[in-house]
């Protein structure tokens, strides 16, 4: 069985972009729908953040390389999602049309860069240390667990300041490598759920097909159907990203291709250092 | 420092980081290891790390000396030649 897994938002725009047909068409989609041009990485119409154009990037990736992948034959039984992963893989299954999966991106990350207009957040990605510790220096600082990528991989959230605390506290505990990258709002943190009346109002505005292969969550772990979307798409974004659990219960279901469908190679990373830890 | 070793360090990366249809050849002893040569991550870094403990017996404690170590191959089997046991 393979599995197609949808990666998050990248932390940057990208250097190259596909020079070819079908990554033009999802291009001229992302600019009729979104206002933003793929190939400056402006925006056209009204303005937005580059917070949201990472995430249209990102997504418009995944849309390109998921074309790319069916075109070559290879067709998913499974498809799994990391965070704004979610909704090319929602494409992806079926779930949504492809100008669909780009607006919403863009609306929900329009919506959410909102709290940047008042507030400054910032993502810390923590590398090395075990959980506890993480946890830990998270309470302490008063961050939030945003990703749990693996036992040594987590990505934490909160405003800008304790961020750079929680950082600098990781780097003092031992951290092999602990950063912060600026966003526009507390992604995947309880923080969220102050934009919920907004958030989940644009998520009722889609009719959500039933998908077409097996959608699985990363949060739970469960097969996603259409009725579960909208909710699922909300509550993603104020609770952490398990991609760990998730991982190893696409192993436990018997999968053993995986192919990445989007920007970089972080999942596949992930995934390595897992399997090197079920191997042990 | 051997030839041997530096052809161990380039095995090990292969290995660590499951590089497919590259072979110890392929490596250049000097250039760098993150960003434009390999083009590695911190991600790769901390898989390189586990590596070389459990291949070596060395151990790079934190990121300031790991930044030191994974300059290249070069600085690695130099790491390791002076550190192991």
């Amino acid at each position: 069985m393979d599995c197609f897994m949808f990666p998050g938002q990248p932390l940057a725009f990208p250097t190259a972009l596909p020079d070819d047909g079908d990554f033009f068409t999802i291009a001229e989609l992302v600019r009729q729908r979104t206002g933003f041009d793929l190939y400056s990485s402006t925006w056209i119409r009204d303005s937005g953040t580059d917070n949201t154009g990472f995430q249209l990037h990102g997504v418009a990736m995944s849309l390109y390389l998921n074309r790319k992948k069916r075109a070559e034959g290879s067709q998913p039984a499974v498809v799994a999602e990391h965070s704004m992963g979610i909704y090319a893989a929602l494409a992806a299954s079926g779930s949504l049309a492809e100008g669909e999966a780009i607006e919403v991106t863009w609306r929900l990350g329009s919506c959410m860069a909102k709290m940047g207009e008042t507030g400054y957040y910032a993502l810390g990605c923590i590398i090395g240390l075990t959980s506890e510790p993480v946890l830990a220096l998270a309470r302490n600082c008063g961050v939030h667990l945003a990703n749990h990528n693996t036992s040594r991989h987590f990505l934490l959230c909160g405003t800008r300041e304790k961020i750079e605390t929680a950082v600098a506290e990781a780097v003092a505990h031992g951290a092999f490598s602990a950063k912060s990258f600026p966003c526009d709002a507390p992604l995947h943190t309880p923080l969220i759920q102050e934009l919920e009346s907004p958030l989940r109002q644009i998520l009722a505005e889609y009719q959500y097909w039933e998908p077409s292969c097996i959608l699985v969550d990363h949060l739970e772990q469960k097969r996603l159907k259409a009725h579960d979307l909208a909710d699922f798409m909300f509550r993603q974004l104020c609770m952490p990203v398990y991609w760990e659990k998730t991982y190893r219960s696409l192993v436990a279901m018997g999968i053993r291709r995986f192919h990445e469908i989007g920007a970089g190679d972080a999942l596949k990373k992930y995934n390595r250092w897992i399997e090197s830890e079920m191997t042990r | 420092m051997s030839e041997q070793l530096i052809d161990q360090v380039k095995q090990l990366i292969i290995d660590s980081l499951r590089i497919e249809g590259m072979e110890v050849g392929d490596i250049e002893t000097d250039a760098p290891l993150f960003g434009e040569g390999l083009g590695l991550d911190s991600i790769d870094a901390l898989q390189l790390v586990v590596g070389m403990e459990k291949e070596f017996g060395v151990v790079v404690p934190d990121a300031e000396t790991g930044n030191k170590v994974f300059r290249s191959v070069r600085t690695m089997a130099d790491y390791i030649a002076e550190h192991r046991k």
